[in-house]
């Protein structure tokens, strides 16, 4: 996407205007830190709700006993049910339900689609339900170490997870395959402005920024098609914004908000990068935002730390 | 883990990013997987010299053979344009697409697969396909539906229309070869040439061989004469021009016959 600085002239935009910020409609990364936990112990973000991290063997005739500990009330991931006198199966067999796990999450990260803990349960895993622990353990193993790709439990709540790329991020340059990959410029465009009003960006902001650039909403557009229903449907399905009505405004308006994958695989830091490439300006020109930077890229840092020494006091395989 | 500590140090992020980015595009054809290959060795690793591609990918197979999956390499049916997949070698049924596709949806597949296997040109039409509809399993399915359903098909690269009429992509080719060998033994057909599945071809009238079209052109590429390889009779059918990597290589203006098959392609 060329960069057509001297156009964007969006005031909230190109400078900044607003004050010190207002709680930033995202929630900050480091309640998040737990959740978004180092390498390869995803499989222990589900325990957030379990009193202890137990040592898991991946062979798991002891792990069976374990796991028949009830679970905290609504917070594991993988419940128990009682079944006893059910033998757990061959590590073979758990092997082989690993790697078909590792293929499906692949493909519905390749559609795009919504990786649902539920749906890994009733179409690959089945009535090894029980030994989920060790099977998502051994596939996140796999996807990190073959794929580079951290398998992460970005919402407890609804149970989502999601592929996230573990090398450094290289989308933001120019692609390999000759710009295929347009979308992420215009995402970080659309992410940029949010960040900068520090709230939710006016549908009406958006296509203001967006129409210097020669997209319109209702118009199709060569490379990235129909706009308006990439921006209000597609990212928002692959959950990089959040598309919600202004509440008590009339006629209807809408407002974009960072999605919850946004905040995972894009930090504030290259939001800045972003903005000082498209505007040729010093990142700290922007400098309450800035600030707000380099605090996540600390506390990032720091969650990294905590957790690898964390990592490194658990039983590997 | 069954892959030992040795085989895994063939794996680094100039791999591990190929293969990201080879599994977002589905498939690709080789010279944006070569370009794709520079790309990985320009981020990751600019010091050590690429290594060539043949290599490069048995490498990351022999990583991935434990794992059932596998980059594949194969040939498109219409103009012999060589692409690659990362493909499930495990799974062999339909049931590859299935976190994908209701079950009804599924039958279908597998209904309109049944008529393109069997099919003399390697297509079924869109009508023929419908006229299945009550057929299926599961929720019962209009036709109307079943337009949508097929075009999710094209656009999830497992079947690619022409003309109203459907046959499998080349990327569905590639992962379902085994599973197409093993349910349709009996109607299933190859090619005499390369020997492995044919869905498109030509055939000789005579003895009934049968040939893929970029066979066939590679075939007969310097003869004046063609006749069949089998009975020998006269070749009935025009030799088609299909891909030559070195004739694109050579060749500074773009061609107008490659440009029109290019954006033929999905």
């Amino acid at each position: 996407m060329s960069e057509q600085n001297k156009a964007l002239g969006d005031p909230s935009f190109a400078a900044e205007t607003s004050p010190a910020s207002p709680g930033v409609p995202m929630e900050a990364p480091l309640p998040a830190a737990p959740l978004a936990d180092a390498p390869s112990h995803h499989v222990s973000t589900m325990d957030a709700g379990q009193p202890l991290q137990q040592p898991q063997a991946l062979s798991d005739e002891g792990d069976a006993k374990a796991l028949q500990q009830p679970a905290e009330e609504d917070q594991a991931v993988c419940t128990v049910q009682a079944q006893p006198g059910l033998a757990p199966p061959a590590p073979a067999q758990l092997v082989q339900k690993a790697h078909e796990l590792m293929w499906y999450v692949l493909v519905k990260d390749q559609k795009k689609m919504v990786i649902w803990f539920p749906d890994m349960v009733r179409d690959v895993i089945g009535s090894y339900k029980k030994w989920c622990r060790s099977i998502l353990r051994r596939t996140s193993l796999i996807l990190t170490r073959v794929f580079g790709l951290h398998l992460r439990l970005i919402n407890l709540h609804t149970m989502e997870f999601s592929l996230v790329k573990a090398l450094q991020q290289e989308e933001l340059d120019r692609v390999a395959l000759n710009n295929r990959m347009p979308m992420t410029g215009l995402l970080m465009m659309i992410l940029s402005l949010i960040y900068v009003k520090g709230r939710g960006a006016r549908e009406s902001a958006v296509w203001n920024v967006l129409r210097i650039l020669g997209l319109q909403p209702w118009k199709k557009h060569p490379t990235f098609g129909e706009v308006r229903r990439l921006i209000t449907e597609g990212f928002v399905q692959q959950k990089y914004l959040k598309y919600q009505r202004v509440p008590h405004v009339e006629p209807p308006e809408y407002e974009f908000f960072w999605g919850s994958r946004a905040r995972h695989e894009i930090t504030k830091m290259q939001i800045m990068e972003f903005l000082a490439r498209v505007f040729k300006k010093d990142p700290q020109a922007w400098p309450s935002r800035y600030r707000e930077a380099l605090e996540e890229a600390t506390a990032l840092r720091e969650a990294e730390l905590t957790a690898h020494s964390a990592r490194s006091s658990i039983s590997e395989d | 883990m069954q892959c030992g500590p040795r085989r895994m140090s063939v794996m680094t992020d100039v791999h591990r990013r190929f293969l990201q980015l080879l599994m977002t595009h589905g498939v690709l054809e080789e010279q944006d997987v070569k370009r794709l290959q520079k790309h990985c060795y320009k981020v990751h690793d600019c010091s050590a010299p690429v290594e060539k591609l043949e290599d490069f990918i048995n490498n990351i197979n022999s990583v991935l053979e434990s794992l059932y999956i596998e980059v594949k390499k194969g040939v498109t049916e219409d103009d012999g344009r060589p692409i690659y997949a990362l493909v499930n070698l495990a799974t062999t049924s339909v049931s590859k697409m299935a976190s994908d596709f209701a079950e009804n949806e599924l039958d279908l597949f597998r209904k309109a697969l049944e008529l393109i296997v069997d099919s003399e040109s390697g297509f079924a039409s869109s009508t023929n396909i419908l006229n299945l509809v009550d057929q299926l399993k599961g929720k019962k399915m209009k036709k109307k539906e079943a337009e949508q359903v097929l075009q999710k098909f094209v656009q999830s690269k497992w079947l690619t229309e022409k003309d109203g009429e459907f046959t499998l992509h080349s990327r569905a080719i590639l992962e379902m070869e085994q599973h197409i060998y093993e349910t349709y033994r009996d109607s299933v057909k190859t090619c005499s040439i390369c020997h492995s599945l044919l869905i498109q071809g030509q055939s000789c009238e005579t003895c009934g061989i049968r040939m893929h079209l970029p066979c066939v052109a590679k075939y007969f590429r310097s003869s004046s004469e063609p006749r069949c390889p089998h009975c020998s009779d006269y070749w009935p059918h025009e030799i088609p021009e299909v891909f030559n990597p070195d004739k694109e290589r050579e060749s500074s203006t773009s061609k107008p016959n490659k440009t029109s098959s290019r954006s033929r392609q999905h």
